[in-house]
Parts: structure tokens; C-alpha cells; sequence
């Protein structure tokens, strides 16, 4: 080979993956108007971005699995943990994060400006990802959930509490989150019935309840399990 | 040293191995805060997206003022005749030096642009801006009069003129996230994967030539191969860090190909690299140059080329996207491809500066082997986490904070290593300020 053929290969290779590489940057473009939803990419969702910014909560988050590994990814932040939840965090980590071995610092962001994160964090869990992040996809994470009880041995009532983000909010044996009870001793007070009808639909029986109703979230079957196995801890 | 204006490059050197110094200690505080519970107070002051912003930044800036450096100090060699303007180039260093400072005691101090590695604030992007063109002009102006073209003169400046261009990506206000990621990548995959590349491939090729006196004609064609194969594989290997983004399905096809491609150049620089060590026509008088040109090809293919490779699967990069295991291939990869390719071209060039034709080595093979060998470690361990984040958070779906728990006795393995590698870092730096004549020349 030749110094002249090694110059074509270099100028042919370079030219044919920037072609294709600039002509899919077009089409992407054009593409992410609806796979983002750009209709809803409202000028809330955008001060919402603006927030994220000024904080950096990003070199400690990823979204969209980008940024530092060192807290949770924030994709589905909002289907995770709620508004409340968010809130919650954002405000008081010292009390969120009291007992976890990881701490988030305390930012002092206004209230509006976290309602202008949750805008955000709702817009960007609607993205057309493909899917991602796993933990989160309604349809791998039942896979998960099948996984535990079968390989770990769990009953599958405590699978779906551990796989289904009811420990974002709640603790058991001191592990969990601290926004919501501990539920360590529930069963002594509810009945697996009692938990049922309280999940599906918590402002329904408690009018200031900060639950969201998990009937869109867990399916019959599980919502059932789940309650039978707090039911259980006495 | 053939050129009186080659001295510059020394003090790019030399203001680039502190800060090297100073990414890794911030590094071990990092990985103490994934190791140890950080208490509230300490949190609220110095969180940890302050120290990755600075280890990060750090990173970067240690980087180009080690590239800027290796320019000046190839660019008189190659165009045979000095460099334009000195003034410019001492300028262009503290404008940079300067710059770097002013953004991490603002990032101190929350004034930040918010985006991962690019959090420089856009007033200072303006700076940085200034400093690549002055840079720019300086280079292409020492070329443009000597007229001595060469391919190595050609890359290195295609590569610079990249590497320029990409940056201004990074510095609008993107409303939608999207399309701030899909730029995001323009700057850091294009930078890492096409213009840095282009960049070391120039140097790289330079420092081979020298050292095994090996004809230009057979360097030359070979940096072609390499670049042109780069920059196939690289560009549109872009689309790895397309899948879950939101972007169309297709870069799934796009990004899984062009990625499963990208170790080739790399295997290429190996062979080659072999090739022309054992074709060499000079002997050896520095065996440690030589070390760490060998293992900076070598450690390049396997942190970029076989760690990149084993997780840009789309059917595996599902489940390890924004994991421990991206740590662990950022490390490997930075440290073998463009650590070392600095630290060669340190070693290469210092002595020289001092007029030492051959320097004693002693320290500098157990810094050598000490930084290799604790990175390997740390990519490994890292790998370890991230294996073990993978499996718990997203397969088993158990919750981020449960797979931190397994994960943790890791993160300390690895900051032991860490404190390995600072140590091999500082006995290098220290070597690399006092080079001594070797005892006994052969």
C-alpha cells in the first residue's frame, strides 16, 4: 500500500461516516418534535430546566443516564416518587436522607422553583426513550419481581414491595425511605382487606393522605399480594 | 531541542502535571464519599457534584495544556523554523491557567453552567474561545510561513481546528433536553473520539518517528489508516450514546455497529507501534520513552478498545448505561489513551529541554508501574460495582440505595488503589522536575 491509497481511505472512510452521521442528525432533528413531546415542552418545563442547571444537580444525578453516578437517575423521578415526594427531598434532605448513609445537600430552593422541577422531570419522564431505565420499565421490572421470588425466595407480596418503589417512600427494619410511615408493624393494625382498599385509592379513606393511588401503577394481582404481605407484619 | 521557541512547551508541561496532581486527590475524596457517610454539614458546603466538577474540569484542563504544549514543541521540529509568536503562546497559557482557576473557585461558589463536564459558566466559554483562537492563529500562522507540509502537520492541525469547533456546542441554552444531550456528545464523544484522537495520533506519530528512526514515508501512511479509521468508526459511533435519549430507533443499528468497529484503529496502532520497534533503525537510549509508548497503545486498546466495546451492545449497554461500569471504562480509557500519551510525550520532551541525552529512569519505571498497575485495578473494581449495580438495580430492580450497599465495599477497594496511583502520579511529577543525567552511559 502506498502513502497515496492509505490518503483515500482516510478521506473516503471520514467523508462516508460524516454523511450518514449528518443526514441522521437531520432526520433526529425532525424526529424528537414527538418523541419528546415537544407540544408539552411548555415555558414551565424550561424554567424547570433552568433550575436543574443552577443547582447542578446533574453532576450527582443522571438523567437520562447521563451525568454523575452518585445518586438516582431522575428519568422517571416523577412516576417514582411523586410531586410530594420530590418536594419533600428538594426541601428537607437533611430529614429525607437522615438515614441514609448518603446525603443530598440542602439548596435552599424555593417553592416555586421545585414546582418548576417537577414540570420538568414530568416532561422528560414522557420521553419516547425506548424504554429506559429498566428499573422503571412496567415491562422488564415484572421480569425483576418473577426473578426474586424464584431465585431470592421471597413471597411475591414482598418482591412487589421491594421492586416497586414502595421503599422510595416507606421503610422496613429501618430501611427505606422516610417520607411515609414505617411500616414495620402495619399488620397489627390493618388487615390485609384494609391495606387493599388503602392502596388503591388512599384519599379515599384518609382525605389528607399523601399517597398516590397505586391502581394505575401495580396490577390486581399485585396490589393483592402486597397486602397480604404487610398484613403480615405484626 | 533543535529550536530556541520549543522551550515553551515546558511551561505547559509544567503548569499541566500540579493540576493532574490536584484531579487525583479530589478523585480520592470522591471515592471517600462513595466509601464513608459524608455528614450533612460537610454536604451542604462541598456536595459532590462540586468535587466531579472538579475532577472532571481538572482533567480537561491538564489535558489540552499538555496537547498545547506537545503542539509547540512538534511544530518547530516538523515546519523546521520557530514558532510565530512566543508572546502569543505565553499569552494563550495564562489566558487558559486563568480561566481554569477563576471556574473552579466559582464552581466553589455555585457559579456553574450546570452541565456535566461543560459547566464552565458561558462567560467564560467567551475566554476559552479567545484562547483556542489566539492558539489557533499562532499554529496555523508558524505552518502557513514555513510551508513545510507534512501529514503529522496536517492532523495535528485538522484535529486542533475540530476540537475548536466542537466546543462551541457545548455553550447555548438548549430548552429541550434532548437535543442539549445530542450536542452534549458533539462535544465530548467528537472531542475524545475524533479530535483528541487526531490530536495524540499526530503526536503520537511524531514521537515514534524520532525515537525509532523509522522512515516518514511508512509513519505517515500508517497515521493516514488510523485517522481515517477513527474518524469511520467515531463518527458515526456517535450513536452509542444515542439509545436512550429519545432519539429514532435507528441508532441503535447506527451506534451498535459503527461502536462494535471502533477497536479496530486502535488494534492497528498496537501492530504498528510493535511494528516499528522492532523495524527501528536508532537504538535505544531511553528504554522508559519507549515503555510508555508501547503502553500507552496498549493500555488505549484495552481501556477504549475492549472496555468500550464490551458495553456499547445495545443488549448490554441497557442495563450498564449510567453505571459504575461507565466509570470504570472512563478510566481506563482516559488514563490509557491520552494519560499516557501525555506523560510520553513529557518523558520525551523534558530531557530534551534540559539538555539531558539520557536521563537516569530509576524513579520513573516505579512511577510508571505503580500509576499502570493501580489503574488496572480501579478499572476492574470499578467494573466490579458496576457489574453488581447492573445486576441488583436494574435487573433484580431493587432499589438505587440497596445496590449502592453491595457496592460500597468496592468503591473502597478501589479508593485504596486510588491512594496507589496518587503515589505513582507524585513519584512520576517529581521525576519529571528533576531529571538527572543517567550514571553510567552505556
Amino acid at each position: 500500500m502506498t502513502k497515496k491509497t492509505a490518503f483515500w481511505i482516510f478521506l473516503i472512510g471520514t467523508l462516508t461516516s460524516a454523511a450518514l452521521f449528518l443526514w441522521a442528525t437531520y432526520d433526529t432533528q425532525r424526529q424528537v418534535t414527538t418523541l419528546s413531546h415537544v407540544d408539552k415542552l411548555s415555558d414551565e418545563v424550561v424554567a424547570g430546566k433552568r433550575v436543574f442547571e443552577k443547582y447542578n444537580c446533574n453532576d450527582c444525578h443522571t438523567i437520562l443516564g447521563f451525568g454523575g453516578y452518585y445518586a438516582p437517575d431522575l428519568t422517571k423521578v416523577v412516576q417514582r416518587v411523586g410531586e410530594e415526594g420530590i418536594r419533600y427531598r428538594v426541601k428537607s434532605p437533611e430529614l429525607a436522607f437522615a438515614n441514609s448513609p448518603r446525603k443530598m445537600p440542602n439548596q435552599h430552593v424555593t417553592d416555586q422553583e421545585i414546582t418548576d422541577l417537577v414540570a420538568f422531570f414530568r416532561w422528560v419522564g414522557e420521553i419516547n426513550n425506548n424504554d429506559w431505565p429498566p428499573q422503571d420499565s412496567k415491562k422488564r421490572i415484572s421480569r425483576g419481581e418473577q426473578m426474586m421470588v424464584a431465585k431470592v425466595g421471597v413471597s411475591p407480596g414482598a418482591a412487589v414491595f421491594q421492586t416497586k418503589g414502595c421503599m422510595n417512600c416507606h421503610s422496613l427494619h429501618g430501611t427505606g425511605g422516610t417520607f411515609g410511615p414505617a411500616l414495620d408493624k402495619i399488620g397489627a393494625t390493618l388487615s390485609a382487606e384494609e391495606i387493599g382498599k388503602y392502596v388503591r385509592n388512599p384519599k379515599g379513606v384518609n382525605p389528607k393522605a399523601m399517597m398516590p393511588s397505586q391502581k394505575d401503577n401495580l396490577s390486581e394481582r399485585e396490589l393483592d399480594e402486597v397486602a397480604r404481605f404487610l398484613s403480615t407484619l405484626k | 531541542m533543535e529550536y530556541r521557541s520549543q522551550k515553551i512547551a515546558y511551561w505547559y508541561f509544567a503548569a499541566a502535571l500540579p493540576l493532574f496532581v490536584l484531579q487525583v486527590v479530589v478523585g480520592l475524596w470522591l471515592a471517600a464519599n462513595y466509601t464513608f457517610t459524608i455528614p450533612q454539614s460537610i454536604v451542604n458546603v462541598f456536595p459532590f457534584s462540586t468535587a466531579r466538577a472538579f475532577h472532571t474540569n481538572l482533567l480537561v484542563l491538564w489535558m489540552l495544556l499538555g496537547f498545547m504544549g506537545g503542539t509547540y514543541y512538534i511544530i518547530p521540529e516538523e515546519t523546521k523554523s520557530e514558532i510565530y509568536s512566543e508572546k502569543l503562546a505565553w499569552f494563550q497559557l495564562i489566558a487558559l491557567l486563568v480561566t481554569g482557576v477563576t471556574a473552579i473557585v466559582g464552581f466553589l461558589l455555585g457559579w456553574t453552567q450546570g452541565r456535566p463536564l461543560l459547566e464552565i459558566p458561558t462567560e467564560l466559554d467567551f475566554v476559552v474561545v479567545i484562547g483556542a483562537l489566539v492558539f489557533l492563529f499562532n499554529v496555523g500562522m508558524t505552518m502557513l510561513k514555513a510551508r513545510n507540509w507534512t501529514a503529522i502537520q496536517g492532523t495535528l492541525l485538522g484535529g486542533l481546528v475540530f476540537l475548536a469547533l466542537l466546543y462551541l456546542f457545548g455553550i447555548p441554552f438548549y430548552r429541550n433536553l434532548v437535543i442539549d444531550w445530542y450536542y452534549w456528545w458533539w462535544v465530548i464523544h467528537l472531542w475524545v473520539e475524533g479530535a483528541w484522537e487526531l490530536v495524540t495520533a499526530s503526536i503520537f506519530a511524531f514521537v515514534l518517528m524520532k525515537l525509532t528512526g523509522v522512515d516518514r514515508q511508512v509513519v505517515e501512511k500508517w497515521v493516514y489508516v488510523e485517522i481515517g479509521l477513527f474518524l469511520f468508526t467515531g463518527l458515526a459511533g456517535t450513536g452509542h450514546h444515542y439509545y436512550w435519549i429519545g432519539a429514532p430507533k435507528y441508532w441503535l443499528w447506527i451506534g451498535g455497529i459503527f461502536s462494535a468497529l471502533e477497536p479496530l484503529p486502535i488494534l492497528l496502532m498496537v501492530f504498528d507501534t510493535m511494528h516499528h520497534v522492532k523495524q527501528r533503525q536508532a537504538k535505544i537510549v531511553n528504554p522508559l520513552t519507549w515503555t510508555y509508548a508501547i503502553g500507552c497503545a496498549v493500555m488505549h486498546f484495552i481501556g477504549a478498545g475492549v472496555w468500550g466495546f464490551l458495553h456499547t451492545l445495545p443488549q448490554i449497554n441497557y442495563y450498564t448505561h449510567g453505571s459504575q461500569v461507565t466509570v470504570s471504562h472512563g478510566h481506563l480509557a482516559f488514563f490509557g489513551a491520552y494519560a499516557l500519551l501525555n506523560l510520553m510525550t513529557f518523558y520525551f520532551a523534558m530531557p530534551r529541554m534540559k539538555g539531558i541525552a539520557e536521563y537516569d529512569d530509576r524513579r520513573g519505571k516505579i512511577g510508571f508501574w505503580t500509576m499502570c498497575s493501580a489503574m488496572m485495578i480501579m478499572g476492574l473494581t470499578f467494573g466490579v460495582a458496576g457489574v453488581l449495580q447492573s445486576y441488583i438495580e436494574r435487573v433484580l430492580g431493587m432499589g438505587y440505595m440497596v445496590a449502592q450497599g453491595y457496592m460500597r465495599l468496592w468503591m473502597g477497594v478501589t479508593m485504596a488503589a486510588g491512594a496507589f496511583f496518587l503515589a505513582g502520579l507524585l513519584t512520576t511529577v517529581v521525576d519529571l522536575f528533576t531529571l538527572r543525567p543517567a550514571k553510567t552511559p552505556a
